[in-house]
């Protein structure tokens, strides 16, 4: 309407607007020009002749096309809507007070940086239940944290203090882990990659992984990890389930050529293959991307925030295929900086990882030493000599490592012939840890306080003791939930976990959400535990390895832990076999020293021990070497059943 | 022009009457004041928007100018500035009480100049263009800014006019334009564009400089001015886009999101934002922020020094 009357009334129809339209706009106001300066001088010829120039009054336009002067009013302001947009408003925002507008580096709103739909669907998946986080953050478990902002903050504060001690006696400073992850940052940026997009990482525990992940991280971007062994079928299934866009990885993985393998594979949603090592052909170099000259903060980058979600990482489970679980800096960050004082760790520590950093264990190494800006002491590949030596060579005080790794340097021997002395604390998790190997491990180590740490991919470090706890309790327990941690043991003496720790669920998995997580909420951890007087929780087995032998149920954890005592059995693992008419037998599968050993042999020793005969194993299957978890746990999954037993 | 009579049959003397008529404005706040020749006024503006359109039997057209942003006010971000423009209303008032005087010492009739837009014909189209009767009158010139007004002395001021049937003496536009700067000159001899050009946020200015130094071109484009500043064309924009949405949650995020939700705060408090300019051309001019009365520190320290 225009001054009260409709379309109708002034006669002016679609065919109009769109016919004159252009052009009143073009001599209307809303287009000015001025040649010289006319009006100042009182040129009145001049100011009459550029009259359509310096912007026409309505009558005057009705008057210059044959239109009312009410035509012209509604058919510009019509115009006037149809060229308005709403955001402009926007670049003001950032000017001003010294600041100025640069053509140059503005970018319209219609072209700024959005989330695909992929990493949409991966912050969906970041779904909190509301009153838990918000008693978190009340708590302070969870704050603003981010590897980024730690970083920024230990290279601005202390920027000589090691960061990387490599075995070469290499030291990377906090400062110069900042530049480089910056330069990284900004070389991942310019293939495209940036807030949301999941990098996956392949490498052994190296300076590039450190430095890959800290620039993935100060990208906004997700980081998901392939273990040194996964290969085209891990590959293909995991690249494929994250929708990572890019892929870090070893030109030649011990044999293994990873970036031609990704680069093989059918996966739309990977951008990138960036190897490091040898060129390889459609790779990109690491090293070009290392050596970017304009740096993150220089393109002015955002930083990221604590609720971006970090990490996607695939569960190490043993009884069920990979599992999605992801983490944002609340979860992840929160569970090391609220374990570095229950640890007694501190910016003087070196840190070392024995487990790769694929693991959500060998991260949680970085993220302690990241809050306190602590060293890292690197382990590229896990030997027990190796272990042993970088301890005594790095000055380590602090060792994370899975039992095995333990077990390995006492049975080798190698406490007695390295000065691991400087160790005053070690973290053992991964896998249940025995009692004796703990004793054992305590009294070669006698200045270190060997501690248990219980622990998923969805939970991270839920329990653990604490050094002063002495060995008695760490011997035998995995201790009491860490801060911000609450468990208790559910029905059929299931260990179920919450806390600002926990993961929101698993990404793109409904069915395995549903299982768990108990209707109010907690997470079912598929460990069987007992709880002490004090509140210590002792992990005895997993649900799905009781063996249910006829509807007499019981836990194969005690078998395992007394075959693994024979002087001819390395490693035992007893899992359920399918029976006709039990449902379910026991079957042993070994690896020993004594290729003549028989499942006769073993009962004896067990039935010595006082195990019950119905415990016993009743099949037998040697191996040369068990599958395990790169913390060394068995995989129970791919044990190779035997078929067509008779019962 | 002379002496004449008025109403009541007293004889004053023009030229001393409009002296009068200007020290009151001066003494009540203004910066500068002039009379505009009535008939160029009346040549220039389009039909419609002459002064005779709205006061048939004027005789004078009365302009001056207040001060425009302080010292301090150019130094806050750009979203801050659209709460400092409210010195217009100083001007409103001054050109108020000057009709008041007017008419009370006059016997003549005197009106303060609608300073508002055209109701009939949208909020882009001024009843009377005050920018007009200020070149006319002496107190300002074009600018490459938009033709925002500029003077030599004061920079950038807000303008309010006084229409009277009192006959005074008209002022002549002033003999040389401020604008250009030399160091805007200098600039685009360089770099093609001055200050305001270049830093202008949507782009809305361009134009050249000739070899003497002298405006050659000016090009404003309004429209992409006020999609920037003039946000209550947003309004119905994102009514428009509400209803058009899909779905609850586009409607929810067009009415609600904090950008739009801010409109509805403007509206409702009637104030603040922008309703005509964003500033950032003025900011970095030198002669509404440097010349050498532009602000009050400037205006004390040159009254302490003289």
């Amino acid at each position: 309407m225009a001054q009260g009357l409709n379309r109708r009334q002034i006669g002016v129809t679609a065919a109009m607007i769109e016919s004159y339209g252009e052009l009143i706009f073009e001599i209307s106001h809303n287009k000015q020009s001025r040649r010289g300066d006319p009006i100042r001088e009182l040129d009145f010829d001049a100011i009459a002749a550029s009259r359509h120039e310096r912007g026409m009054s309505d009558g005057q336009i009705a008057e210059r096309i044959g239109l009312s002067e009410i035509q012209v009013i509604y058919i510009r302001t019509m115009m006037e809507r149809r060229r308005f947009h709403t955001n402009h408003f926007q670049r003001l925002l950032d000017l001003g007070g010294g600041k100025r507008f640069r053509e140059e580096r503005f970018m319209p709103h219609e072209e700024r940086f959005q989330y695909h739909d992929d990493a949409l669907a991966l912050r969906d998946a970041m779904a909190f239940d509301p009153g838990r986080a918000h008693h978190y953050s009340e708590q302070g478990w969870w704050n603003n944290d981010t590897l980024s902002g730690l970083l920024t903050r230990h290279a601005a504060e202390r920027g000589d203090a090691p960061a990387l001690l490599i075995q070469d006696k290499t030291m990377i400073s906090y400062a110069d882990l900042w530049a480089r992850v910056d330069r990284l940052a900004g070389g991942l940026h310019g293939l495209g990659l940036g807030r949301g997009d999941v990098i996956a990482v392949q490498l052994p525990n190296v300076a590039e992984y450190v430095i890959s992940y800290l620039a993935i991280a100060r990208l906004g971007a997700v980081m998901t990890t392939l273990y040194m062994p996964h290969r085209e079928r891990e590959f293909e299934t995991l690249l494929g389930h994250s929708r990572a866009r890019a892929l870090i990885c070893l030109a030649d993985a011990g044999g293994f050529p990873a970036a031609q393998a990704a680069l093989s594979l059918d996966l739309p949603k990977l951008q990138s293959v960036i190897a490091i090592g040898v060129p390889v052909t459609g790779a990109v170099p690491f090293a070009d991307l290392a050596g970017t000259d304009t740096g993150a903060d220089a393109l002015g980058l955002p930083q990221p925030v604590a609720a971006d979600p970090m990490l996607l990482l695939y569960t190490s489970g043993t009884t069920a295929s990979p599992k999605a679980v992801p983490h944002n800096s609340h979860t992840m960050l929160g569970n090391g900086r609220l374990g570095v004082g229950a640890h007694q760790l501190g910016p003087d520590d070196v840190i070392m990882s024995a487990p790769p950093f694929g693991h959500l264990f060998g991260l949680y190494a970085l993220h302690m030493s990241f809050h306190i800006g602590a060293a890292n002491l690197l382990l590229p590949n896990f030997t027990p000599p190796d272990l042993a030596a970088a301890i005594e060579a790095g000055r380590a005080t602090a060792l994370l490592a899975a039992p095995a790794h333990m077990a390995a340097c006492l049975v080798m021997g190698l406490f007695d012939k390295h000065d691991c002395s400087t160790l005053k604390l070690a973290i053992l998790s991964g896998s249940a840890v025995p009692e004796d190997m703990a004793r054992a491990a305590s009294a070669k180590l006698p200045n270190c306080e060997i501690t248990q740490l219980w622990g998923m991919t969805e939970t991270q470090g839920g329990l653990y003791c604490r050094p002063g706890d002495g060995i008695e309790i760490s011997a035998t327990s995995a201790g009491q939930p860490a801060p911000g941690a609450e468990a208790r043991i559910g029905e059929d003496g299931e260990l179920q976990v919450r806390g600002s720790m926990l993961f929101p669920g698993y990404f793109d998995n409904p069915d395995a959400n549903a299982a768990a997580f108990t209707p109010d909420g907690w997470f079912r951890s598929g460990d069987l535990a007992s709880q002490d007087g004090n509140g210590n929780f002792a992990i005895t087995g997993r649900i799905k390895e009781i063996i249910n032998r006829g509807g007499v149920k019981y836990n194969p954890r005690e078998i395992e832990d007394l075959l693994d005592s024979h002087p001819a059995i390395s490693q035992s693992a007893i899992v359920p076999m399918p029976d006709k008419a039990l449902g379910e037998r026991a079957c042993c599968f070994a690896v020993s020293s004594d290729p003549e050993i028989e499942l006769d042999m073993l009962c004896d020793y067990l039935l010595s021990h006082g195990i019950a005969k119905t415990k016993l194993p009743e099949h037998l299957v040697l191996l040369d070497e068990m599958p395990l978890t790169p913390t060394r746990k068995i995989i129970k999954g791919r044990l190779p059943l035997p078929v067509n037993i008779d019962s | 022009m002379g002496e004449y009579n008025v109403a009541n049959g007293t004889k004053f003397d023009a030229t001393e009457a409009k002296q009068t008529v200007l020290d009151y404005c001066l003494r009540k706040g203004a910066l500068a004041a002039g009379v505009a020749d009535l008939d160029a006024l009346e040549l220039i503006a389009p039909p419609g928007h002459r002064p005779s359109d709205i006061m048939p039997k004027i005789k004078s057209v009365i302009s001056l100018g207040v001060g425009g942003q302080t010292q301090g006010a150019w130094a806050v971000p750009a979203k801050a500035m659209g709460y400092f423009g409210s010195t217009e209303t100083r001007a409103y008032t001054i050109s108020y009480g000057a009709a008041f005087f007017i008419e009370s010492k006059y016997q003549t009739p005197a009106i303060y100049c609608p300073p508002d837009m055209d109701n009939e014909k949208g909020p882009r189209v001024p009843l009377q263009s005050l920018k007009l009767h200020a070149e006319v009158a002496g107190i300002g010139a074009r600018s490459l800014a938009g033709d925002i007004l500029l003077h030599p002395e004061f920079g950038y001021m807000y303008f309010a006019s006084i229409f009277t049937e009192l006959e005074l003496p008209p002022d002549r536009p002033m003999a040389q334009n401020p604008c250009p700067a030399p160091s805007c000159v200098s600039m685009y001899r360089q770099a093609g564009r001055t200050p305001c050009q270049k830093f202008c946020p949507v782009q809305c200015l361009s134009g050249g400089i000739d070899e003497a130094g002298k405006q050659a071109e000016m090009h404003y484009d309004m429209a992409a001015c006020a999609e920037m500043s003039q946000q209550y064309e947003a309004v119905p924009a994102l009514l428009e886009r509400a209803m058009a949405a899909e779905d609850g949650q586009g409607r929810e995020e067009a009415l609600f999101d904090p950008d739009n939700k801010m409109l509805w705060y403007k509206m409702s408090v009637g104030s603040g934002g922008l309703l005509a300019q964003c500033f950032e051309c003025m900011r970095v001019c030198p002669i509404a922020t440097k010349a050498s009365l532009a602000d009050p520190i400037r205006r004390s320290k040159a009254k302490a020094e003289a």
